[in-house]
């Protein structure tokens, strides 16, 4: 019972940090239609930056956090503006294949800047474990969760409730009239893109610190993310957040009751179950935008 | 257009000219170097890397091999078997090397092996661990690194004195950290000691709370932990968190203790390491001098001392090659491979001198390196408790 | 995703622009071991064809159907395992492993097209993705199968009668009438009523069923032969490389067929195979020509660069520019 109560937990907390990683890229695939593998590079960033800002200017966590995340909203922009919109007239596999490009040379030029050996993300949490009768669980992953339980719901509440948000939502559902409407397509363009990278980067900041910050951290990461957007619905902020503990769950579980070597076949066949059970993702209650 | 022409004249006329500036009065000898230099495990080639250019800068400021400096020819395996064979195909037909030093991972190593043979070219083995790369029957094979089996029998003498009643393991899900269970398992066996649960990790998985959970309720007291030096640090972080009170054993040389002490703090006090090479207390290796040469070019390059555990492997394999062609005389494949056969020398993990190991007629070459533990003792590095208190 | 957004329609196979430019490229393909000396060189072309053959059976779905599979390095890898288990466990002759081989690939592809292509767009491919995670897990794991980690090595080298394919110049025949053999399957496929079919479902899926067509009849016909080829390839390799291990599944394939096959021109014949061999050759060259620790960083730079200049593609691009100089 204890046993599966710790599984539980950290399940739920594996499962938090999949969504976090998840609403970013479910703004930029599923708003915008674009597939992108840069996704985790952002990510990737994101913990860098944490790391420089913490090393080399001595700031503050915190305050670090906001660097990461700044700087991965800014490089976000850039990236729309100097390749995405050149080339939004192309199919979806061109834009596919360009943040293919963008991918590889980001984390070659990680590599290249930081080197490939693994570094450490130090925070101002303490070490030892909160115990709670049979489950421990360390203060820093009670931080990161309640951070990504306040950026969703922050991501949310923009996109549902604020005129930018509606705005996005019109320029991806229907570009012509929301032109009419006075929307300034391109900026909601650049903002989305922008909005999601920094959501990414966020995650890298906040993750960095829990796992180690490597070149390539963004790969696992990506496919986690796109994983958890699909599930959830594209485009659905909840669908991602709930998709994302789903999957965590059932990989804890999976690697804790069936087999660790087998462990992300386990999130795979659900997945894959779900999703023929579900063809339009298990929360999807509306068709697709865009 | 005219001006394009200049533009272009000059351009050929600098490229020529930056060419014959390459042609030195002798011809270098070009040694291959095949590592992953890029992707998941690009630190560890790296080291290996900054370890060979060691040995290739002491080997020309001794004058080089016969009079004549050594190059290195360094391609990346980008940690892809199909990588490692073009590598090796290019090193081979283009730049035309007497010898490869790699390709670090199993893996890389075995699929670069065919190309060995087609072309008759040798290859010392600086890293891989598995036991079917000598085992094969291919002849142009030397490893210098100890197969899994090898570290088993290394640690064998010390399982009493760790106190070791019921182990469990916890493993990369790869050829090495596969070869590890089962070579430390059966050692294990052998000396009467319960093997409880066997669990993996993929190479690229961060959090390993499952599994760590599932070790929990076995009520073992020693945990073997085969990975690079990363995940080992989640690994320690992980248990910490989850308060698993055992004893933790890593295994296969890649666990840079000095990097663990600064990231995973005091998550790593009292584990013990299986390592090749004690850059803390070098004048304890077989060459003490040779060793703390080492460790103070490795310091003055500004090379980060974590790497140390890993780099020496670059410096031994490329010191091997050298003497082989020293002895062989000239820089040709075939007689560099039958020169492997006699060299013995000391290299910065201690004496090197290759045995027959293979089916008969078809044996590669294998040494027998020195093999240590050391332990994390008040976030330092130390020789293990049950060596001090004797 | 629908892949073939309006402004890229069908265009015809770019062989019917005069059989002046096939026949060089057969006659310099048929002749290229008597005048490309070096065995590195032949390394990279046979390497070259291989993922040609890929590029094609990947194109079928992408280009063709507009349906994305992310997963299609499990054909490939189950191509090469089944080829080399075949041939290794049970010692056929590689001229019955080869046709086991695509048949497995084949048989895969149509339990995949039978699963998956209820779905669509994203939800189809991250079922492609998540079916080849599994099977490269498969692949570790199940040590008695496949020998796990480690690897199968000592895959032998095809010998026809006496003699044996080992050597390059042989091998680089096989490979080339495996890439003929593909590009043919492929022209006459789309060329044919089927082909017809899969860009009508490219372009308008509704319009297309509302007409009459069977949907999941012809995507899983373009899954299955598209599977069968990717599984040729995988032999190939095996065999050519002489060791197969779970890498053969590593994303890092399913990208580099994405990158040949949607800038060489997805949708075009010729197009796979440009875009195989520019990005075969591409790492090679860079090898030669930048150090270590710049080659993948101008790799990612040059690909960037590659689609802001050329979005749909390098033979699309030439077309167009043909075209342009024609009227």
């Amino acid at each position: 019972m204890a046993e599966l109560l710790q599984h539980l937990v950290n399940g739920l907390v594996l499962g938090g940090t999949y969504a976090l990683l998840g609403i970013g890229l479910t703004l930029i695939f599923g708003l915008m239609n674009v597939v992108n593998f840069a996704h985790g590079e952002f990510y990737t960033l994101g913990a860098y930056a944490t790391s420089a800002a913490l090393g080399l200017a001595g700031a503050h966590f915190f305050v670090a956090v906001l660097a990461a995340i700044a700087c991965g909203t800014a490089l976000g922009a850039l990236c729309e503006w100097a390749l995405l919109r050149p080339l939004r007239a192309e199919s979806i596999d061109t834009t596919m294949l360009v943040m293919i490009g963008v991918w590889i040379a980001m984390q070659n030029g990680e590599l290249l800047i930081w080197g490939g050996v693994a570094k450490s993300i130090p925070h101002p949490f303490p070490t030892a474990p909160l115990v709670f009768g049979p489950v421990s669980i360390a203060p820093l992953r009670v931080f990161v969760l309640v951070l990504a339980a306040g950026l969703i719901v922050t991501a949310y509440l923009l996109i549902h409730t604020t005129r930018l948000g509606t705005a996005m939502r019109a320029t991806f559902q229907d570009r012509d009239t929301a032109a009419l409407m006075g929307v300034r397509i391109g900026r909601m363009h650049t903002a989305t893109f922008a909005f999601g990278s920094g959501l990414a980067a966020a995650a890298g900041a906040l993750l960095g610190p829990v796992f180690l910050a490597y070149p390539s951290m963004g790969d696992l990461a990506s496919l986690k993310a796109f994983s958890v957007v699909i599930l959830g619905g594209l485009g659905n902020l909840p669908g991602a957040t709930l998709g994302g503990l789903l999957l965590g769950v059932a990989e804890e579980f999976g690697a804790g009751y069936v087999s660790s070597g087998y462990r992300d076949a386990v999130g795979f066949v659900i997945i894959i179950v779900v999703l023929l059970l579900r063809p339009a993702g298990l929360f999807a209650k509306s068709e697709r935008i865009g | 257009m005219t001006r394009r022409c200049l533009v272009l004249a000059a351009l050929v006329a600098a490229a020529t000219l930056a060419a014959s500036l390459n042609v030195s009065a002798q011809a270098p000898i070009r040694i291959g170097v095949i590592e992953p230099l890029s992707g998941p495990v690009a630190a560890s080639g790296n080291y290996v890397r900054m370890g060979a250019e060691i040995a290739r800068d002491w080997i020309n400021a001794r004058g080089g091999v016969d009079g004549r400096k050594v190059e290195l020819r360094i391609e990346d395996n980008k940690s892809d078997p199909k990588e490692a064979a073009s590598a090796a195909e290019k090193l081979i037909v283009r730049d035309q090397v007497p010898a490869i030093m790699g390709a670090w991972g199993s893996s890389m190593t075995l699929a670069a092996m065919p190309k060995l043979e087609e072309y008759g070219v040798p290859m010392v083995v600086e890293t891989s661990s598995a036991a079917t790369i000598t085992k094969r029957g291919n002849p142009w094979i030397f490893r210098i690194s100890p197969p899994s089996e090898m570290e088993a029998l290394g640690l064998e003498q010390y399982v009493d004195r760790l106190g070791v009643r019921r182990a469990d393991f916890l493993a990369v899900n790869t050829d090495w950290g596969r070869g590890a269970i089962s070579a430390f398992g059966d050692m294990l066996k052998k000396k009467g000691v319960a093997v409880g649960a066997a669990e993996y990790m993929e190479q690229a998985a961060t959090d390993m709370n499952a599994q760590l959970t599932k070790i929990k309720g076995t009520g073992g007291d020693t945990l073997f932990l085969t990975t690079a030096v990363e995940q080992i640090t989640l690994v320690m972080k992980q248990a910490q968190e989850q308060r698993l009170e055992r004893k933790i054993v890593t295994t296969g040389g890649s666990s840079s203790p000095t990097q663990l002490i600064k990231q995973a703090g005091a998550a790593a006090e009292g584990s013990y390491h299986i390592v090749f090479f004690m850059p803390w207390f070098p004048e304890a290796m077989p060459d003490g001098k040779l060793a703390r040469a080492f460790v103070d070019e490795w310091g003055k390059r500004g090379h980060p001392f974590e790497g140390l555990t890993e780099g020496f492997r670059g410096h031994d394999g490329i010191a091997t090659i050298a003497e082989a062609i020293r002895v062989a005389g000239r820089d040709e494949p075939k007689a560099v491979r039958d020169a492997l056969w006699r060299v013995s020398l000391v290299g910065v993990n201690g004496p090197i001198k290759f045995e027959k190991d293979g089916p008969a007629g078809k044996e590669s070459g294998q040494s027998k390196p020195s093999i240590f533990v050391v332990q994390i003792r008040d976030g330092k590095v130390a020789l293990p408790d049950f060596l001090a208190k004797k | 995703m629908s892949c073939g957004a309006p402004g890229t329609p069908g265009r015809p196979p770019s062989a019917h622009t005069g059989l002046a430019a096939p026949a060089t490229t057969i006659l310099l393909a048929l002749t290229l071991p008597l005048w490309l000396e070096s065995p590195y060189f032949l390394h990279v072309v046979i390497m070259a064809g291989i993922f040609g053959v890929l590029a094609l059976s990947l194109n079928l779905l992408l280009g063709y159907t507009g349906q994305l599979s992310l997963g299609h390095a499990a054909f490939f890898g189950i191509g090469a395992y089944a080829s080399a288990l075949l041939t290794l466990r049970l010692e056929w002759s590689f001229w019955l492993a080869l046709p086991g081989a695509v048949a497995l690939a084949a048989l895969a592809g149509w339990l995949i097209g039978r699963l998956a292509l209820k779905l669509r767009g994203a939800y189809f491919v991250l079922v492609t993705i998540s079916f080849a995670g599994v099977v490269a897990l498969v692949s570790v794991n199940w040590m008695e199968l496949t020998n796990g980690p480690l690897g199968l090595p000592g895959v032998p080298a095809p010998t026809l009668g006496p003699w044996s394919l080992r050597g390059k110049r042989a091998y680089y025949y096989l490979v080339f009438a495996a890439v003929l053999l593909a590009y043919l399957v492929c022209r006459r496929l789309v060329g044919s009523r089927i082909g017809r079919a899969f860009v009508a479902l490219r372009e308008n899926e509704a319009l297309a069923e509302s007409v009459g067509v069977n949907v999941t009849h012809y995507l899983v016909l373009a899954a299955v032969v598209s599977a069968a080829m990717a599984g040729l390839a995988g032999s190939l390799y095996a065999h050519y490389t002489r060791f197969v291990s779970p890498e053969v599944f590593l994303f890092s394939y399913t990208v580099t067929m994405v990158i040949m096959v949607v800038a060489g021109g997805k949708g075009t014949l010729a197009g796979p195979l440009v875009g195989a061999l520019m990005f075969t050759v591409l790492p090679e060259a860079l090898r030669a020509v930048v150090s270590w620790q710049w080659q993948m960083l101008a790799y990612g730079v040059l690909l960037v660069l590659l689609v802001v200049f050329l979005p749909r593609g390098v033979v699309p691009a030439i077309t167009a520019l043909r075209n342009r100089r024609a009227s």
